[in-house]
């Protein structure tokens, strides 16, 4: 966001990016020495974090009354802008136009699986937490699709902010849109930074992006710190203040790798594994114990008493059978995909050590922590 | 360049089920409320 008051980067975003501002070395393994602007961003981010979680969900409410608003004005003010530019109707033709073939690509379900359970937070103890915080008598139904239709119908325009702009880089460079980086870090620090440098009033266009892409990246940052700081908080007694500070600081130790030489490789590694494996499987594990240990028709009898929106019993045979068994094919799919191509052809001890192991130790972990002896918060 | 006819289907499904839906179930909570 600084940088883009002077685009600092000019014509050359990826070198930019990649060799002057990270530093990225040549291997996930040469860690190449912690780079210091990305540590400072790294440290205001997390004193971001305690001060909006330390006072509890009264302050988060105030948060997100602007932290939300203000990213969706500015995604607009940025897709009226791309749509008035030249080729702009060439990229919104490639983003909706349907390719249904791909309809046959496990990948795909499981890219749009992994999708569905970020965005909207499931699988990471997000809804539960802040599900804990409605009334007794909230229509948590209605809520449940509102929030739904809202994060699939910010993604939809959000389609239309990025398109309109990449296909004017396209244009501009004289290449079709599949040849330009449109995923990850990638579209957000290269693609994204040399089409800003290229519109008019490029610096202020550039800050708007940049003001958005950090609000939301707050939102979301928070929303994943705020379970296990309430689950601390709940569990053993401690302030809010306190564990938000303890989550803080030990998420701030945890986070140095990215800021070396070597973080995005880390990051592309974490961010595959666990969207692609973690949260599917926590996903697949959480339908399992709701389904088959839990009385599932209670909760949602429970859920029935408080909407005017009824759900059936086609809820239960969903949970039960339909989504275990699609993410039961979608995980071996996955499994067996990456073992015939390892992941960015890295060889098999990187991916175990940088992959695999941190997945795992989620699972350890939560399993250690569940084992030990609270002392519980009546609430 | 002008949209091809399912780039226009898929914009107007996608608009009509999402933003449709979305204003459809606010109508309803609101409704909801006020009772």
């Amino acid at each position: 966001m600084v940088y883009s008051v002077d685009l600092r980067w000019g014509m050359h975003a990826e070198q930019f990016f990649l060799k002057n501002f990270l530093g990225v070395t040549s291997s996930p393994l040469i860690l190449g020495g912690i780079r210091i602007p990305v540590l400072l961003s790294l440290i205001a981010i997390w004193v971001c974090i305690f001060l909006i979680l330390y006072k509890g969900v009264k302050r988060i409410g105030k948060v997100v009354a602007l932290t939300v608003p203000i990213p969706t004005i500015l995604l607009i003010i940025l897709t009226i802008r791309g749509l008035t530019l030249p080729g702009s109707i060439e990229g919104i033709s490639y983003y909706l136009t349907p390719n249904f073939s791909q309809l046959l690509n496990a990948k795909v379900w499981l890219a749009a699986y992994a999708q569905v359970f970020f965005s909207l937070g499931l699988a990471q103890g997000i809804m539960i937490t802040y599900a804990s915080f409605l009334k007794k008598k909230s229509d948590i139904t209605n809520n449940a699709i509102i929030t739904s239709l809202a994060d699939a119908g910010t993604s939809f325009f959000a389609g239309f902010t990025v398109f309109s702009i990449v296909d004017y880089l396209a244009a501009s460079q004289g290449v079709g849109i599949e040849n330009l980086g449109i995923a990850g870090p990638y579209l957000i620090f290269v693609t994204y930074p040399t089409a800003i440098s290229l519109l008019p009033i490029a610096a202020l266009f550039g800050v708007i992006f940049y003001i958005a892409l950090l609000t939301f990246g707050i939102d979301s940052a928070f929303s994943m710190i705020e379970p296990i700081t309430s689950g601390i908080h709940s569990k053993w007694k401690i302030t809010k203040a306190k564990a938000t500070a303890i989550m803080c600081t030990l998420g701030f130790f945890a986070s140095l790798i990215f800021t070396t030489g070597s973080g995005m490789y880390w990051l592309e590694m974490l961010d595959h594994f666990i969207s692609n494996f973690g949260l599917v499987a926590v996903g697949l594990v959480e339908c399992l114990i709701l389904g088959w240990v839990f009385n599932l028709h209670r909760l949602r009898e429970h859920a029935n008493k408080t909407s005017d929106v009824l759900i059936g019993r086609w809820w239960d045979v969903l949970i039960k059978f339909v989504i275990p068994a699609i993410l039961i094919i979608l995980l071996v799919a996955s499994v067996v995909d990456n073992i015939m191509n390892p992941y960015m052809g890295y060889p098999w001890w990187i991916i175990l050590i940088c992959g695999l192991a941190p997945v795992l130790f989620i699972f350890l972990l939560a399993f250690i922590l569940m084992k030990i002896k609270g002392n519980r918060v009546k609430t | 360049m002008t949209l091809s006819l399912s780039a226009i289907a898929m914009l107007v499904f996608g608009s009509v089920v999402l933003y449709g839906g979305l204003v459809y179930f606010l109508y309803r909570a609101l409704k909801g409320r006020k009772k």
